[in-house]
């Protein structure tokens, strides 16, 4: 009767089973009252006799439940008691599982969060964005806006710097300038207040700001109030129209007040520069596809209303793509390939367990036989042996999900948050939950299947017989390919490892073009305003450079615009004299452009290749323009001859003759790595030069640069050097910020700590898969010890030699490291090229970073074994051939 | 534990007589248990309901069936009857139980041997 006709039946059933009983009772008081008893009496004994009939009756219904359940209890149940019985294999079986899913589970949280989570904006799936180029002019923005029919669009640029004045100390704020749709658009609403209306992004009309929460705790102790004041912000008074929860987060968290853009035709800015990435929501019934095709006729439009000339292949036809694919995209590769990694490391700890329980089997052998001689099939008995191994994966789900815990915890504290989008956000949810739950189960199958099948193919009558302990053939063998797939696995993963410390390596040595010793660094960023007479600035940095030079240990400080590898480059269109010139669609070229005060290259030990350096007569207002060029920029626009004496300039600058807008080169230095350790140059950037700190250094924006930073040469500590500073800017402009207080190295430092990150993720991965290996082999060879002791005893007896034994049992150790690691370099060959975009300077098939990982592997498993091996050694052969 | 009192059964047990009493003969649940009493001269404490779900599990691992008949008193009684299996079960049971009881006595003698 199988279970679907027994549920059918299972009233009926039920039924005739009352009926019966009533009728057994029935007969016996009438056989009792036929013995002489009243009736009333005859019923109460027949009753007596029979027992609890309400609870026969249960009894008897329990036996058509679900057998299933029932039997997965009682297995339960019976695992239970198995696993208490042996606490010492539990605790090792259930800690090992732990930390391959707790691992797991901390990886995949972050997946989850990043990759999987939508959204938190009302129906996340019409939120798009545009692949490809999804930077437009501000212009382009606005034609957008007034022109597209399927798609609403909003823009948004980040990292507005801005000076909080007034208010104590001044602060310099991170900030977001958005178009006045930019929240309704997103569907978030603020705590307090309004968001931007339409039209407020509009000259005359953009004085107001919105609050980040934290910033409105922070700085105004969470007023009430707020709303409507006017506060100074660069100079100028804005009016407080809301603030956000503290929830809404987009792009970088280090967000803390949004301004509307003020899009101005009339503005220079309004094709040239501040080109802005734009975010759309589709409208009502519009497509994916619609919206595309749409935007695509736009762009072809977009052309003719651009001012000047553009290359064609400034826009490639757009793509649009959720919002949520832009903005993981980049990230997205790395987190699989962490997932990846991870699923190795628990793929190993199973076959730990498996190894553990094919051990424990020979001991159980006796107990299967018995309960098989009772009548238990191999089915049934697998299934018993399954229900323990699954309650061993949920009991290290259970601790894993604490070790998940504190992962998550430390990933949050260690990773990049500028790397990783929506790092605050990852958490242990409901899905995770699930995840951990359900990897718990699958490794219970996983490791528990091999074991149970072989452990469930007893040979009856003899396991009872002689409940002899030599296992059958076919264990050994299963547990050495386990162990030789788990020496595999580790290989790849600390192939991996390797090639990212090595490649972590070459980027930490890599010259940065500077020497970072003892240097402090420090932004200074005056209001716009304030250096709106451009000499006033210049005194201020002039006089605040005295001062600082004056102070006690300080051997030298200069000025830069954008300090090397922090996140900030400055750069100019340019026109190099000489070089043949825009060919009808080429654009002109963008360079870095650091503006810098003369000393800069001997703080910062820049050593001058040719020519000069600068003077301090070169920033007078009358004087020459004059330029520095990079070695690499000068081999590139002047191949082969002296760029010395040779001119660069601003692409935008009028060509009139009587213009003094060329500057000439003086001198040319090495190239230093300005935007990241692994370029010299980023792809979309040509070249690089130096300019003197003056009026005639003006940058994309087309002023001359304001915002500097400040290196100081020092033998004092930071913390004294810093205190003077502020000091010193105090006095001179009570309104200038002083921040970013950093000393160079920790700038080199962060630049590379995102491949520092993942390189040490992937370590602990490479380190846990030693000591699983490690253990690994180390149980397989002390258990085959074990097994042919007696076979030792002999070779022993028989004249055996005690290096002999020792050479015999590690022989064994090596064949399976040896196979191990061959298996898993074959692995490996294949595996690390999907991490080649992880790599700097080492190819993923780096033959040395293999040699070392195999030499490495083979060492480890050879020490595991050795152990085990040197036991064997001093064996007393009397007492092993006694042994059993 | 008083040495007199009639001893409970093992697992299984009272599934095996009750195998072993229908090879005999089909019978309903009374008849069953009445011959089950007689036959063990009360030196078996058998509660009487305890066969209701005995006879459920045979039951369902169709060992026996059952089907509504009419017994010799003419009462409406319901009729095991043992199956194929059952007949089986029932001969694998009993060897099995011999060895053990072998084994047991052994066990219990060793004197003897």
């Amino acid at each position: 009767m199988n279970w679907i006709t027994q549920l059918r039946r299972r009233n009926d059933l039920c039924d005739d089973l009352s009926a019966e009983i009533r009728g057994h009772l029935e007969e016996r008081t009438q056989e009792l009252i036929e013995a002489g008893m009243s009736p009333a009496e005859a019923a109460a004994s027949a009753q007596r006799e029979f027992g609890n009939a309400t609870l026969i009756e249960e009894r008897g219904r329990e036996t058509w439940h679900w057998m299933w359940i029932e039997d997965f209890l009682a297995d339960v149940r019976y695992g239970f008691r198995a696993l208490r019985k042996n606490p010492g294999f539990t605790i090792v079986a259930v800690l090992t599982l732990a930390l391959g899913i707790g691992a797991n589970s901390a990886i995949f949280s972050l997946v989850n969060a990043v990759l999987l989570r939508s959204l938190p904006f009302p129906e996340p799936e019409r939120l798009v964005s545009f692949s490809a180029h999804n930077w437009y002019p501000q212009g382009g923005f606005v034609a957008m806006r007034s022109s597209l029919r399927t798609v609403d669009v909003a823009a948004y640029l980040e990292g507005e710097g801005l000076n909080l004045t007034g208010q104590g100390d001044p602060q310099r704020l991170y900030g977001t300038e958005v178009s006045a749709e930019f929240f309704s658009l997103l569907g978030v609403h603020p705590k307090l207040g309004r968001v931007f209306q339409s039209g407020e992004d509009h000259p005359g009309r953009d004085s107001k700001v919105i609050l980040s929460s934290a910033l409105w705790q922070e700085k105004f102790r969470g007023d009430p109030g707020i709303i409507g004041r006017q506060i100074t912000l660069a100079g100028v008074s804005r009016e407080v129209v809301g603030v956000m929860p503290a929830e809404f987060q987009f792009g970088s968290p280090k967000t803390q007040l949004w301004i509307p853009f003020a899009f101005d035709p009339r503005s220079d800015t309004y094709w040239q520069r501040d080109w802005v990435p734009i975010i759309g929501r589709l409208r009502d019934g519009a497509t994916p596809a619609g919206a595309q095709a749409e935007l695509q006729v736009f762009q072809s439009r977009l052309f003719a209303l651009f001012p000047g000339k553009l290359p064609s292949s400034t826009w490639q036809p757009a793509r649009v793509i959720s919002l949520q694919q832009q903005i993981v995209g980049d990230v997205q590769p790395k987190l699989l390939i962490l997932l990846g990694a991870i699923t190795l490391v628990l793929l190993i700890a199973c076959a730990n367990v498996a190894n553990l329980l094919l051990a424990r089997a020979a001991s159980r052998k006796r107990e299967i036989a018995v309960r098989a001689t009772l009548g238990a099939g191999r089915w049934r008995i697998c299934r018993q042996l399954l229900a323990e191994s699954v309650l061993l994966g949920i009991a290290g789900a259970a601790i894993g999900l604490a070790l998940a815990w504190v992962g998550v915890a430390w990933l949050k504290s260690e990773l990049p948050a500028e790397s990783i989008p929506r790092l605050p956000t990852i958490s242990i949810d409901p899905l995770v939950l699930l995840f951990t739950t359900a990897v718990g189960i699958c490794t219970g199958f996983i490791f528990g299947l091999a074991p149970a099948l072989q452990l469930s193919k007893v040979d009856l009558t003899e396991s009872l017989k002689t409940g002899s302990k030599n296992t059958v053939g076919g264990s050994q063998r299963l547990r050495s390919g386990l162990v030789v797939s788990e020496i595999a696995l580790a290989v790849v993963l600390v192939t991996a490892a390797g090639l990212l410390v090595k490649s972590l390596w070459q980027l930490v040595h890599v010259d940065p073009g500077f020497r970072s010793e003892s240097i402090l660094s420090a932004r200074l960023t005056p209001n716009q305003a304030f250096c709106a007479d451009f000499s006033r600035c210049q005194s201020f940095y002039s006089a605040l450079l005295d001062r600082v030079r004056a102070l006690p240990g300080v051997h030298g400080a200069a000025l830069v615009n954008a300090l090397p590898l922090n996140g900030r480059v400055a750069f100019i269109a340019a026109r190099f004299e000489g070089y043949p010139q825009d060919t009808g669609n080429q654009p002109e070229p963008l360079i870095f452009d650091s503006v810098i005060t003369p000393e800069y290259l001997s703080v910062m030990q820049i050593p001058l290749l040719e020519g000069r350096g600068f003077t301090p007569s070169d920033s007078a207002p009358k004087a020459e323009p004059v330029a520095l060029i990079t070695a690499s920029t000068a081999r590139k626009y002047w191949p082969g001859e002296d760029p010395v004496g040779k001119h660069v300039r601003a692409a935008w600058e009028p060509q009139d003759p009587r213009d003094n807008h060329w500057r000439r080169i003086v001198g040319v230095v090495p190239d230093v790595r300005e935007d990241s350790m692994a370029q010299t140059l980023p792809d979309w950037i040509a070249g690089a030069i130096y300019e003197p700190y003056s009026a005639h250094a003006v940058l994309i924006d087309r002023r001359p640069a304001t915002e500097m930073t400040v290196v100081m040469r020092s033998s004092n500590d930071a913390a004294s050097i810093s205190g003077a500073l502020r000091e010193a800017v105090r006095e001179l402009n009570p309104e200038v910020p002083v921040t970013e207080v950093q000393t160079l190295r920790a700038v080199v430092d962060k630049s590379v700590s995102a491949p520092r990150s993942i390189m040490l993720l992937f370590a602990i991965f490479a380190g846990l898969a030693i000591v699983l290996g490690a253990v690994g082999v180390y149980g397989v060879i002390s258990y085959s010890v074990a097994q042919r002791t007696s076979e030792i005893g002999v070779r022993m007896a028989l004249g055996a030699s005690r290096g002999k034994i020792q050479s015999l049992i590690l022989g064994h150790g090596a064949r399976i490291a040896l196979m191990g690691v061959g298996l898993g370099l074959m692995g490996a060959f294949l595996a690390t090229r999907l991490m080649a975009s992880l790599l700097y300077g080492v190819t993923a098939t780096d033959g040395m970073t293999f040699i070392a990982v195999a030499v490495l592997l083979s060492l480890v498993a050879l020490a595991a074994a050795y152990f085990p091996a040197r036991r064997a050694m001093r064996l007393d052969p009397l007492v092993a051939l006694r042994y059993e | 534990m008083n040495a007199n009192n009639p001893r409970d059964l093992f697992p299984g047990a009272l599934e095996m007589m009750i195998l072993r009493t229908l090879r005999l003969q089909p019978m309903h649940g009374y008849a069953l248990c009445q011959y089950i009493k007689r036959a063990s001269d009360d030196l078996l404490q058998i509660e009487e309901g305890s066969l209701y779900p005995a006879l459920q599990r045979l039951l369902k691992n169709e060992l026996v069936t059952a089907e509504w008949g009419v017994s010799s008193t003419n009462r409406r009684v319901r009729i095991y009857r043992l199956t194929a299996k059952g007949r089986k079960h029932l001969a694998h049971e009993v060897s099995a139980f011999e060895r053990m009881l072998e084994g047991v006595t052994r066990v219990l003698a060793p004197a003897k041997s």
